[in-house]
Formats: structure tokens, sequence, C-alpha cells
């Protein structure tokens, strides 16, 4: 039987602040204790830089930098731990691949999908890309209920399609794309896949084999573990046909003035010195995951969910924002008197911590119509009486608004 | 409503609470700006709330007037206001606002998240002192 509050314990934050119900999971998530223990850990017994030494120190901290990756390709079931590229976060990753694989594959005229879901950080990377390059940008539109209309998609692909960059879970409205089923779709054309993964790892099992996506980018903030680092997959074969895009130490295999030649991915696109003690607790964070019961993890998230959104259809002045049939732990909603600012000032009175504004996704607030959501979004540690508290919190608070 | 009013009143007003229900009843003192004057010149972006501000000086005093989607920052809107209506410029430099917010217990309205921006507002005022001097 899964305990939420067995879990809240392993969390030091939540340990400390018993009140809190924190319902700002899609923005970051609390870090367990072993989290927290392995970068301590590894400043305590084996700090050095990684790769250039042949000290004991040196070699045991590239093991233990080299062992995250090989913990974040199995979390993701890659072929191999070459196929992983540490960056500062899903954005970066989504940077590397447009300067990248985008610099060099695409030209005036290349179409580039978008849906309409996206989170800034899978739009103006590829805006700044097309602006440099000529290439187009479509959106991908919406159905009413929030999900992808796929007629709309269908529509777009063409062989002038080079790269469709899909949320797997909206961030902002929780809608959860069908991604093996798209893909399978733009692969007909030759096109490329990059899914932003930043809200589906610390709920879904990933399997990029499965998936058969090109690139898959995640944050390890948003699944348990620090903030600073994150990772890209990409396709060992399209990985290792990517041109450099930032030069300086760890990426080259031999420099001299008149010509420098670059070492093999993934090294070529980490330069510079890693967030070496965040990698580590990166990798503590999907082990720790790893070894949760995952499906018991989703069923509860599911059902939390469940009971926000029946709670929400019996108050007055309140509606859901996306009703799409596959969601992740995301509810967005707007209010017909107050304003989503005023609501969430009323809750942080009572220590409920809820996100409100555009989310980072404001093509698609305007496509729906509003300046603004209240959203609450959950994970695993989050409890029944936490979404009882909130519903009646916001009843109290509209009434309060009205 | 005047600063001494206000004062008084948020100083009987208890917790988190009881404040944001006082902002909420202060914003009803807040008429409105006309629809011409919501635009993007004097808008003041939060991250989570809309304002808008206009700034004028009639006999080297100035005149402010403001608007808000979220009736919280109109009740902090009324505050900025009843502190800084009419003043002359060296009133306004004179005048430490954000102490004054923090001795009212609203230090949280003053963080650097871009929530509501009141420090943007108390910024576009000193901007405007600056302006009027050259």
């Amino acid at each position: 039987m899964f305990d939420a509050y067995a879990l809240r314990a392993q969390f030091p934050l939540l340990a400390r602040t018993p009140a809190l119900i924190y319902l700002d999971n899609a923005a970051t998530t609390q870090k367990p204790l072993q989290v927290l223990d392995a970068e301590r850990h590894f400043y305590e017994t084996a700090n050095a830089n990684v790769h250039r030494g042949s000290h004991r120190l040196a070699v045991a901290a590239t093991d233990a930098f080299e062992n995250a990756r090989s913990s974040v390709a199995h979390f993701l079931n890659a072929r191999s731990s070459n196929e992983i590229v540490f960056t500062r976060g899903a954005t970066e990753a989504i940077n590397l691949v447009a300067h990248s694989w985008g610099a060099a594959n695409l030209q005036a005229g290349d179409e580039i999908l978008l849906s309409t879901l996206e989170h800034h950080a899978n739009i103006v990377p590829w805006q700044m890309l097309a602006t440099r390059c000529g290439a187009i940008i479509k959106p991908i539109q919406l159905l009413r209920d929030g999900s992808l209309d796929l007629e709309h998609f269908h529509s777009l692909l063409s062989n002038k399609t080079k790269l469709v960059g899909l949320t797997h879970i909206s961030n902002a409205i929780g809608s959860e794309l069908p991604i093996a089923e798209l893909i399978n779709s733009a692969h007909h054309y030759g096109a490329k896949v990059l899914v932003d993964g930043a809200q589906a790892v610390a709920h879904k099992i990933i399997d990029v084999q499965a998936l058969n996506a090109d690139f898959y980018v995640f944050s390890s903030h948003k699944a348990y573990g620090p903030t600073g680092i994150g990772a890209l997959w990409a396709r060992s074969e399209i990985l290792s046909s990517m041109p450099p895009w930032q030069g300086g130490g760890e990426m080259i295999e031999r420099v001299s003035f008149s010509q420098t030649s670059y070492a093999e991915a993934p090294a070529r696109f980490e330069a510079g010195t890693p967030a070496i003690a965040q990698t580590i607790g990166f990798a503590a964070a999907l082990d720790w995951l790893q070894a949760q019961d995952r499906v018991a993890i989703a069923q509860h998230e599911h059902l939390l969910r469940l009971q926000l959104e029946l709670g929400l259809s019996q108050i007055e002045g309140i509606r859901l924002i996306g009703n799409a049939l596959q969601k992740g732990p995301v509810v967005s909603m707007a209010f017909t008197h107050a304003h989503p600012y005023d609501v969430a000032q009323f809750l942080d009175a009572r220590e409920i911590a809820v996100r409100v504004g555009n989310h980072c996704a404001q093509p698609l607030l305007a496509s729906l119509g509003l300046s603004g959501t209240l959203r609450a979004s959950f994970a695993a540690y989050n409890t029944h009486n936490d979404i009882d508290t909130l519903l009646a919190a916001l009843s109290e608070t509209l009434e309060l608004l009205a | 409503m005047n600063k001494a009013e206000i004062e008084r009143k948020l100083a009987g007003a208890h917790g988190w609470e009881g404040k944001n229900r006082l902002l909420v009843q202060l914003a009803r003192d807040l008429p409105p700006l006309p629809t011409s004057e919501l635009n993007d010149a004097n808008r003041i972006v939060g991250c989570e709330s809309t304002a808008w501000l206009t700034i004028g000086w009639q006999q080297a005093q100035i005149q402010l007037a403001a608007d808000s989607e979220s009736r919280i920052v109109k009740g902090l809107l009324v505050l900025l206001i009843a502190a800084y209506q009419g003043k002359t410029r060296t009133e306004i430099q004179a005048f430490d606002c954000e102490a004054w917010l923090i001795s009212l217990g609203l230090t949280r309205f003053l963080s650097a998240s871009r929530g509501n921006g009141v420090k943007a507002i108390i910024g576009k005022i000193y901007d405007a002192i600056g302006e009027a001097q050259h």
C-alpha cells in the first residue's frame, strides 16, 4: 500500500514545515535526504575535477560522474550512456540541439512544427534558429479540451518538416501528448522529433527506445534532484554527427593554434568543468525515484488530480482549464470573479503554495483567451488531505473575493 | 484615505490573511483608470498580475493614478498613492517607501520575485522624479 506520509518524511524541507502544502511541483519538486546526502558525500569523500587527473581522487570523481551518466541512461532506457549529454537543464538541452543540430541541418524554407502547448523553452530557441537560417515555425493547434489537434498536426506535416518540438506533458494545463504516435507520423516525413520531458520524468516511466524519439530533454530539479543540471538524450547516430556548440576544455581531442579536433560525443558537448556534485545528486534522485513503486506513485498522483478536479466542479466560480483525457498531475483553473494572483495570496496566507500566471507559455494562454491561471501541481509526497485543505481554502477565498 | 489612517488600519489587521483582506477592502477606494490609460506605456508588468500607473505633475506636485487586475495589488496602489500623492520631488526623495511598507508588515510584497510589481511601481515613481529634474 502506497503511503504518501511515509514518503513525505524523507524530504527534510517538508518534515521541517509540517503545515506546508506544497503544490508547485511543476516548477520544482522538493528533494529527498538521499539526494542531499549524495552531494555532501561527494564533496566530503571524492571532490576533484573530472576527466583530467590521474590521482585517486580525480579517478573517484570521474567514476562517480560517469556512473551518474549511466544512471540517467538506465532511467531513460537509452541504448548507451554515450547518448546522454549533461546540460544545465531542459532549456539548455533544447538550445544545444537548436544551435548544433539545427544550424547544421536546417535551411531557409524548412519547417519546424511546435505544439501550442509548448513552454517558452521549446519555442524561443527555435525562433532564434529560424531567424538565423530562414526556417519557418508553424504552431500545431489544440482542440477545445487542451489536447493536440491531430488532424491539424497531420495537415502540417510535409517533406519540408525538419523538426517537430513536443512537450510530453504540458506544464501549464497538464495535457499529455500521444508522443509515440506523433513521432511515428513525423518520421514518415523524415522529420526529427524533440520531446520536452521536463514535466513527465517525475511521473511516468520513460523509455526513449519505445518512444522512438530523436531527442528527449529534461531537468533534474523537476524530478526530485538538484537545480542547475539536466540531460539531453539523443539517438547516438544523430549525436555523433552533430557539431560542437560551445568551445573549451573537456570537449576537445587536440588543440593547436592552427587546428583543433573535437572529442567524440557526449564529451564534445560538455565544454568546461561540469556541475559535478549536482550531477551526482541528479543520479541519486533518479536512483531514489526508481527504487520507489512508480506505478503506485502514478496512480496516487492521478487520484489526487481527480479528487481536485471533482472538488473544483462543485465550487461556484471556478473553471477547470484543460480537460484532455490524458493528463499529468497538473490542474489549472480560472475564476469568474477573482484574479488568480489574489486567490494565490490568500492561499499563501494559509501555507498553500501554488503558481499563478502564464506559466512561461504565453502562446498557449493567448490561444485559451486567458492572461493567467492558478495551477496546482502534484508530486508523490502530496496527500489527499492537501487537496481537501486546498479545496476548502479555495471555497472560502472565493466567497471573500466575490 | 490618508497615510495615517492606512497605518492605523494595517496595524489592526492580524496576520497575512487579515492584511490581505484589508488590501482587498482598500482596493474599493481606488477609482478605475479610464480604458484609454490602460495601455502599454503605462503598464507595469508583474509575472502574475498587471498594473497601470500614470504620473503627472501639478505645480511641482506629483499626481498619481493607477489600476490593476488584482484587488490586492489595487490595495497596495492605494497605499502607494496615499504615500506619494501631491508630494514634491524633494519630499519623494526623502521618503523611504520600502522601509514604510516593511514597517506595515508588507515585506513579502517587496520580493524580487516578479509577482506583483510593487518594486517596479516605486522604481517608476523614482524614474519620474529624475526625468522631471531635467
